[in-house]
């Protein structure tokens, strides 16, 4: 049975812990602590080193998960994280002032990762007014010369975090 | 930036505290004082060392190791410690939202550097608010 780490990134707040508990099947490891900055308006807690959580696929292959901070001062964790990695999920928050801008930070810190690997994008929060079209995020990868899945996703919802590690494994799969 | 402060006397009272460490101490050559969400709020380095990187480190090595405690069903994690070739980095948790970090050189004595963390925690913990 063979086994893949997916690496799961993206902006403060943007769901990558619920994502992870959204899916594992064994109860998630968190490293969650009290927020003291101005995320605190926006959130009581933020993971400081990494979420941790498994899945097994119907093929039977297993998945680990791990989630990693999103702010920039623990870019030191991103490089730990991703050593293994098979792939990047990469969580955009659509409320923010730039999602695009966001994306392109992500894409930027992990582009050797990424490069070797591959990358989904999952659009989150879209219930919002004045937010880029997700063919504009296409447009963007584009731009970088990218061509990868951009999915609009409930990391809340089982089936959507699934969905994007579905469309992470085929395009490793395929590539 | 950090929403937690330290007043001008409460920094002052923190210096004074690492000062006492360092005197307690001599190999130590770095004590400080981060949030849990890993930012810089005081410090007493002797030598160039960057504070911002460690103070996220050192948040994320300490929620490493309680969480780690609790996977192993073990109870409250006192203290990381990182036992290097050439010296110690002890971290502990101080108040709720606070970390206190100690770098020191590999002729310290460990039972020392645990003696005067635990007692510059108990110290600052009293102090501060």
């Amino acid at each position: 049975m063979s086994e893949i780490k997916v690496i799961i990134t993206g902006t403060p707040g943007a769901g990558k812990t619920t994502a992870i508990a959204a899916i594992s099947e064994v109860p998630p490891v968190r490293t969650d602590t009290a927020t003291t900055d101005e995320l605190a308006d926006v959130k009581s807690e933020t993971t400081v080193a990494m979420d941790f959580g498994e899945l097994t696929l119907e093929d039977g292959q297993k998945v680990f998960l791990y989630g990693t901070p999103g702010q920039q001062r623990f870019e030191f964790m991103w490089k730990i994280l991703v050593q293994g990695g098979l792939g990047l999920i990469v969580l955009v928050d659509c409320t923010r002032a730039d999602p695009i801008a966001d994306m392109g930070m992500y894409l930027d810190n992990f582009a050797d990762f990424v490069a070797e690997t591959g990358a989904v994008i999952g659009l989150v929060k879209r219930d919002v007014n004045d937010t880029p079209a997700v063919d504009d995020f296409y447009q963007a990868l584009s731009q970088r010369g990218l061509m990868f899945p951009v999915l609009e996703v409930d990391v809340r919802e089982q089936g959507d975090v699934s969905l994007m590690i579905e469309a992470l494994v085929s395009l490793l799969e395929f590539a | 930036m950090s929403q937690v402060r330290i007043s001008e006397s409460g920094a002052q009272f923190c210096q004074s505290v690492f000062d006492d460490m360092m005197s307690q101490c001599d190999a130590v050559y770095g004590v400080l004082i981060s949030t849990v969400d890993g930012h810089d709020v005081v410090r007493s380095f002797k030598q160039d060392m960057p504070a911002p990187k460690l103070a996220a480190m050192m948040s994320s090595v300490l929620a490493l190791g309680e969480t780690i405690a609790v996977e192993a069903d073990q109870q409250q994690c006192r203290y990381v410690i990182v036992e290097n070739s050439n010296g110690y980095i002890l971290t502990l948790r101080l108040k709720e939202k606070l970390v206190l970090s100690v770098i020191a050189r590999a002729n310290a004595n460990l039972g020392m550097l645990h003696s005067i963390s635990r007692s510059a925690v108990e110290k600052l913990d009293e102090k501060l608010r």
